[in-house]
């Protein structure tokens, strides 16, 4: 924009010397290159030709000319053309392609810029005659799509609108798409191709965002900038040839069209408008909304997908794995919103090419740096800053995003007059960097760097801290036009640790960390309209520091105690076939072959058979070296579903899938805490097994405005991890003591409905789901509930999300977000004793009553800055208000003695309407 | 040690995102109340009757456990077998005194009323490690209250005790601030010489000095299992904050030290962490907490409690405030003690006495003529009963042990 107008105001004071007397000439052409022609001109005068060659390639002109001036010789040659020219007045001629060099403002330039201002930004009204300014900033959506140019720029234009003709075929076989909706983004202007793919369109002058839709088809955008009649045609493919494309680009067919059930695609765009708390875009949070997904309780961290464990979530940020992406218990999570793209949620069947984890798998990928512009966006709210900053370092090649996020907390608790308080902190903050390269049309490089930090101190002696590590490295190589593969690279890394700082003899430092490196290639295969595969291997090497801790200070009798290393290495090979059997009839078919080796050097202690596993039955301790193989577990993995369209935009689905998981939480706790450490499997702990069916129906109506699908699932899960009651499992040498190991069965039906589009949009989701966990043995120290199904911690069988945005106007938009769900099992006492001199609940069956149902409104108010056409940046403010009906939603309920009396306590998390203010901009 | 320490530093910063109270309490009921067997027994190496307690459990409303009563009671140690008879409802009593001692298995078992019978696991003596001081100190603890710490050290140069769990008894002199030699007394009605008359007597009720014994009544443990060597060190059994009456004049308290096994010591742990304090995000796993004693009947009855054989060590010590806060001014009292003077009727039909009424229940003492007495005030000075009498809340004879 800034660059047109500076243009502009370079010719304004040229208008005087081009008016000057002008040169004639004669020639004469008869079907000679254009280019050839120009040389002609040039030996006859003193002009100079500039322009792009290519521009000129196939124009050949004919023509008689009498000792006429240059300009009307050129206006005459390139009437058939889309070129046009420029002379300036040191005797050189520019060429131009489409567009026009204006020597002088159109006459109400200024005053209408004014108007426009303080009103929504029109093109017609600013172009309505004249020159046609393209703004060049692209906003986030639309950045990186094609853009063509239509026609030829007439100096003398009145028109408004013009013609846009074409046809549409398939890339693939070049037949014509037929019944594809052709939509202009913004405007109420549509068609759709007739039989033979072809399309007109009256379009208004300028920029046009073209959407295309069709059943099979891929969505497509193009950026139409039109500056007369003309033809344009598109060659679309089909979506089912770029399905991790597709993932990421949110085809609106993707609903009935992809072979695969539950999964779920989070656009950050998208989310933009759900009401925050504390004023965090957050894309797990937003993801809890949908079907299937949950927590524990608000502000608790670790996601429960579909009656799953929350260690069951496989969280990949750009390929590399987040142990616990969640900051301050949860309350944020601890990827940046600002730097994510996207964040792709399976629950249902995985893609063969994921493995390790039971429930899901977020694959969250970063966007890319923009390569053309530096750009950023920035955030200012009560709690935490945030800012993404993109820059080309070579352009239209290679850029870097660089986002960062810290909160103010600390500062907020030091401020408070409570004492305690004041002594505390709580601090985190992370940041993450994104390279993407592209080296030419074959090679493309990404690498992401990833840093999270968490660090709190509420007493005056203790200091906790927890991080989260990543690096990735991606090149994705294009073999062939059928075969493209990617080399992934990447290496995580989660820790936490403790220093207490206390009276006694007893200071420590304490720390707990583990690390994995992975490896893994994967490639795609394109081998004929009927088959396309994916297939590849990974490897990856787990390195766990159960924990050590070491005396802090001199006085310390803290002895030194380091738990050894556990190492563990998984490996997998798959392949799966998307297999189009007829037009109806899509087979995913995918088999993943897991296996894993526990490594030494380790001590393994050996326990005797039939007999609780406890000091009293150990038999003895076995020593493996360094690399010897100590166990083996693995076995394969089904990934199978497939898609019958019932009609077209009707669909049926269903899938059978297992999978083996060899690493596991270990946490006594009933929701997820920060000193939960990992445990990978060993001669006494086996990996936990799941097996899921699932089935689903989906339907999109009015040409995708609304979504619908239903999908029911049934899970059977093997030796998930539990603990005995009071277990002590940090710094246990014997963890194996503390565990039992059990089945699971979880089940539900996900009903969801969605708008995409209009002034009013979102979407309304409901869940019935059971999960149950079963711990049986012989040996009552084993055994939990007698050995019955017990409902889990995170079963709660009803419920409701309902996200709605409403747009006033561009401007102003409001969203509502309501929440409703039935209460989470707790263990209650089931009455008191007395023992110690005191009092003292006890529990029996674990999980047999609920806390209240938990319900929740949240609104959010949004206005985006004015869309004034020279702004250095586009702000976005929210307020919004948190639990508006101040719901005190009970999160557990304890019992505490006190003075050897029992007294009842719950708690809570935000109990009263929490509001929020947020400015965002962008630029 | 670390796991206490752990979940103290897991509390967390509410107040930033609470806006209002996010812990409150509640009215609890059970909603499925079970009635079950609660055992309590610690056999220890001291040579006394041993004793073992038998109740019942009971429902948030109740006040206490119900006692079991009329069960048969022994505890086998090798091939001995003693016998329990029942002192008091619930209190059973070993017929002759006998200590614990090493290398020998004790089980108990108990017969119900009902005819159910329950046994525990054998359980053998600990390590024995006495004591080797307690010291009393004046400090400000972790929360920022100042007060005096009672501190613990002990050693086992052959490392096998590693698990402590303390118990004390505190006995503390307490000096009613307001005790006169005279009291008040309601004049009977035949000596009255107006309504509601009261009259000033010798005082040969009220107590000036008093003791009193309080029992622990909370789960105090260490553990040295981390340390590299066996060594409490200052380990704090017991604080008092400055501003608690029972230190204003001299204080004794005899602190008992057991060694605990493993298992009794895991199982005492685990308790003492269900009924703690939680911290907001993340809540401990509550269940059945299995103890050692188990029904003969059922493999599924709940049998709560614990049998624990534990080596003893007992150590008392005195200290006066005067030794602490040399010339600071006294913790207040148990009760702010305001100086009263209600009158002695108020008029109605029939008048009503006021202050005879109270002095009929006991529940004044008298301080002073009242002076110059206000519109409606009465013609003596008086305080709540317990500011001039102690004995409301000690017992006037000091204990056999107490050296002044």
């Amino acid at each position: 924009m800034k660059k047109a107008f500076v243009v502009a105001m370079l010719f304004v004071g040229m208008q005087y010397i081009v008016a000057q007397e002008i040169p004639k000439i004669s020639v004469s052409f008869s079907n000679v290159a254009v280019s050839e022609a120009l040389d002609e001109i040039e030996s006859k005068t003193d002009y100079r030709f500039y322009y792009v060659k290519s521009w000129l390639d196939d124009i050949r002109v004919t023509g008689n000319f009498q000792d006429m001036q240059v300009s009307l010789i050129l206006d005459d040659l390139f009437k058939d053309t889309i070129l046009n020219f420029y002379i300036a007045d040191d005797n050189k001629i520019y060429l131009l392609q489409n567009n026009q060099i204006y020597d002088a403002l159109p006459d109400d330039f200024f005053g209408k810029e004014e108007q426009v201002a303080d009103d929504e930004p029109s093109y017609d009204d600013l172009q309505d005659y004249g020159p046609l300014f393209v703004n060049s900033e692209e906003d986030g959506a639309n950045r990186g799509i094609q853009v063509v140019k239509i026609g030829k720029e007439n100096r003398n234009n009145r028109r408004r609108t013009f013609t846009l003709t074409g046809k549409v075929t398939n890339s693939r076989n070049g037949k014509p798409i037929p019944d594809l909706a052709i939509i202009v983004e913004g405007k109420d202007i549509g068609t759709s191709t007739n039989a033979n793919g072809n399309y007109s369109l009256q379009l208004p002058i300028g920029e046009n965002i073209i959407q295309t839709r069709g059943l099979g088809i891929q969505e497509s955008k193009t950026k139409v900038i039109l500056y007369n009649d003309g033809i344009y045609n598109f060659q679309l493919n089909e979506s089912f040839e770029v399905l991790d494309e597709v993932v990421v680009q949110g085809n609106l067919d993707r609903n009935v069209e992809t072979a695969l059930t539950g999964v779920t695609l989070i656009e950050v765009e998208k989310i933009k408008n759900i009401p925050l708390v504390l004023g965090e875009r957050d894309i797990l949070k937003a993801a809890i909304t949908l079907p299937g997904i949950t927590t524990a309780g608000e502000g608790a961290a670790g996601y429960n997908v579909r009656g799953g464990r929350t260690d069951q979530n496989l969280i990949l940020l750009d390929n590399g794995v987040i142990y616990n992406p969640a900051h301050f218990f949860g309350i944020f999570s601890a990827i940046n919103p600002f730097s994510t793209g996207a964040a792709e949620i399976y629950k249902g069947n995985i893609p063969a090419e994921f493995g390790g984890r039971l429930s899901s798998v977020f694959d969250i990928t970063t966007k890319d740096g923009n390569t053309q512009k530096f750009s950023g966006e920035a955030s200012i709210g009560p709690v935490t800053s945030n800012i993404v900053l993109e820059t080309p370092v070579v352009k239209d090649k290679s850029a870097l995003l660089v986002g960062g996020r810290a909160t103010y907390s600390d500062w907020i608790l030091r401020t408070l007059d409570d004492e305690q308080l004041n002594n505390s902190t709580a601090s985190f903050f992370d940041i993450v960097a994104k390279y993407n390269h592209t080296i030419d049309d074959k090679n493309e490089i990404k690498a992401t760097g990833y840093f999270s930090q968490d660090k709190f101190s509420i007493t005056s002696d203790s200091i906790f801290d927890y991080s989260n590590r990543l690096v990735s490295l991606k090149w994705d190589h294009k073999f062939s036009e059928k075969t493209t593969g990617s080399l992934i690279l990447s290496n995580s890394e989660y820790k936490f640790g403790i220093e207490f700082d206390g009276e006694s003899n007893d200071d420590f430092d304490l720390g707990y960390k583990n690390n994995e490196t992975e490896f893994k290639i994967k490639m795609k295969y394109l081998h004929s309209p009927k088959h396309k595969f994916d297939f590849g291997i990974s490897s990856k090497l787990y390195q766990v520091n159960p924990g050590d801790i070491v005396p802090l200070g001199a006085d310390s009798d803290v002895s030194a105690l380091t738990i050894p290393e556990e190492r563990g290495l998984e490996s997998a090979a798959f392949i799966s076939d998307s297999y189009e059997v007829n037009d109806k009839l899509l087979i995913d078919l995918g088999l993943r072959y897991s296996f894993y080796a526990a490594l030494g050097a380790s001590q393994q202690r050996i326990y005797q058979d039939n007999a609780p596993k406890n000091s009293g039955t150990l038999v003895e301790t076995q020593d493996f070296d360094s690399n010897e193989v100590i166990e083996t577990y693995g076995g394969p993995e089904l990934r199978l579903s497939a898609r019958y369209f019932l009609a077209p935009d009707f669909s049926v689905k269903a899938s059978l899938n297992n999978a083996y998981q060899y690493i596991h939480t270990l946490s006594n706790n009933t929701t997820v805490s920060p000193t939960d450490t990992w445990k990978l499997s060993d001669i006494n702990i086996k990996p936990q097994e799941a097996y899921q069916a699932s089935l689903g129906l989906y339907k999109n109506f009015e040409g995708n405005k609304y979504e619908l699908s239903l999908e029911g699932y049934y899970k059977k899960q093997k030796n998930l991890l539990d603990y005995k009651v009071g277990a002590q499992l940090l710094l246990n040498e014997a963890i194996e003591t503390e565990v039992l190991q059990g089945d699971g069965k979880a089940y539900g039906v996900e009903f969801l409905l969605k708008k995409n589009e209009g002034k009013l949009n979102g979407w309304l989701g409901y869940t019935y789901s059971r999960s149950f966990v079963k711990l049986d043995s012989p040996f009552n120290e084993e055994r939990v509930n007698g050995g019955a199904f017990f409902p889990s911690n995170y079963d709660k069988p009803h419920d409701i999300s309902v996200v709605a945005n409403y747009k006033f106007t561009r401007r102003f938009s409001a969203s509502a977000n309501f929440v409703y769900q039935t209460g989470r099992p707790v263990t209650f006492p089931i009455g008191s004793f007395s023992f110690n001199n005191s009092e003292f609940v006890f529990y029996s069956d674990r999980n047999k009553f609920r806390i209240p149902d938990y319900y929740r409104l949240d609104l959010s108010f949004n206005m985006e800055g004015n869309h004034k056409i020279k702004k250095f940046a586009h702000s976005f403010w929210s307020f919004s208000i948190y639990n508006v009906l101040g719901r005190n939603n009970p999160y557990s309920v304890f019992f505490v003695t006190q003075d050897g009396d029992i007294k009842a306590y719950q708690s809570s998390i935000f109990s009263i309407p929490v509001p929020t203010i947020t400015y965002n901009f962008k630029f | 040690m670390t796991k206490e320490r752990l979940k103290y530093a897991l509390i967390l910063p509410m107040a930033l995102l609470c806006l209002e109270a996010c812990i409150e309490p509640f009215e609890a009921t059970f909603p499925d109340f079970e009635s079950a067997i609660v055992i309590e027994a610690t056999l220890t190496d001291e040579l006394e009757r041993q004793t073992v307690f038998i109740t019942r459990t009971f429902e948030f409303e109740e006040d206490g456990p119900l006692p079991e009563s009329n069960a048969s009671v022994q505890v086998v140690a090798g091939s001995e077998t003693h016998t329990f008879v029942a002192t008091a409802p619930g209190i059973y009593v070993s017929e002759q005194a006998f200590s614990a001692q090493p290398n020998v298995t004790y089980q108990l078992r108990i017969g119900t009323q009902d005819g159910r019978t329950y046994i525990s696991r054998e359980m053998t003596l600990p390590a024995s490690t006495q004591m080797d001081d307690v010291t009393v100190e004046r400090m400000t603890n972790d929360d920022g209250v100042e007060g005096v710490a009672i501190l613990v050290d002990s050693f086992d140069s052959t490392g096998s005790s590693v698990n402590y769990r303390y118990e004390y008894e505190e006995t503390y002199k307490i000096i009613a601030p307001f005790w006169r030699p005279n009291d008040l007394e309601k004049v009977p009605p035949a000596e009255q010489t107006e309504l509601c008359e009261v009259r000033v007597i010798p005082d040969t009720r009220s107590e000036e000095t008093c003791y009193a014994t309080d029992i622990s009544n909370a789960i105090i443990q260490t553990s040295t299992t981390n340390l590299s060597e066996d060594r409490v060190d200052n380990f704090m059994v017991r604080f008092i904050p400055r501003d608690n009456y029972i230190i204003s004049h001299r204080y004794s308290i005899l602190i008992k030290q057991f060694v605990q096994s493993n298992a009794a010591y895991t199982f005492y742990e685990t308790l003492n962490q269900f009924s703690g304090n939680e911290s907001l995000f993340s809540e401990t796993q509550p269940g059945f907490l299995e103890g050692n004693v188990f029904s003969e009947q059922s493999r599924d009855e709940k049998v709560l409690g614990y049998f624990e054989v534990a080596s003893v060590s007992k150590r008392r010590i005195f200290f006066n405030y005067d030794d602490l806060f040399p010339g600071e001014d006294l913790p207040p009292y148990t009760d702010p003690c305001i100086i009263n003077a209600p009158p002695l009727s108020k008029p109605g039909q029939p008048p009503r006495c006021v202050l005879s009424s109270q002095v009929e229940l006991g529940l004044v003492g008298y301080v002073d003529a009242n002076g110059s007495p206000g519109l409606g005030e009465g013609p003596y000075l008086i305080v709540p009963n317990v500011c001039g009498d102690c004995s409301e809340i000690g017992n006037p004879e000091p204990p056999e042990f107490w050296i002044e």
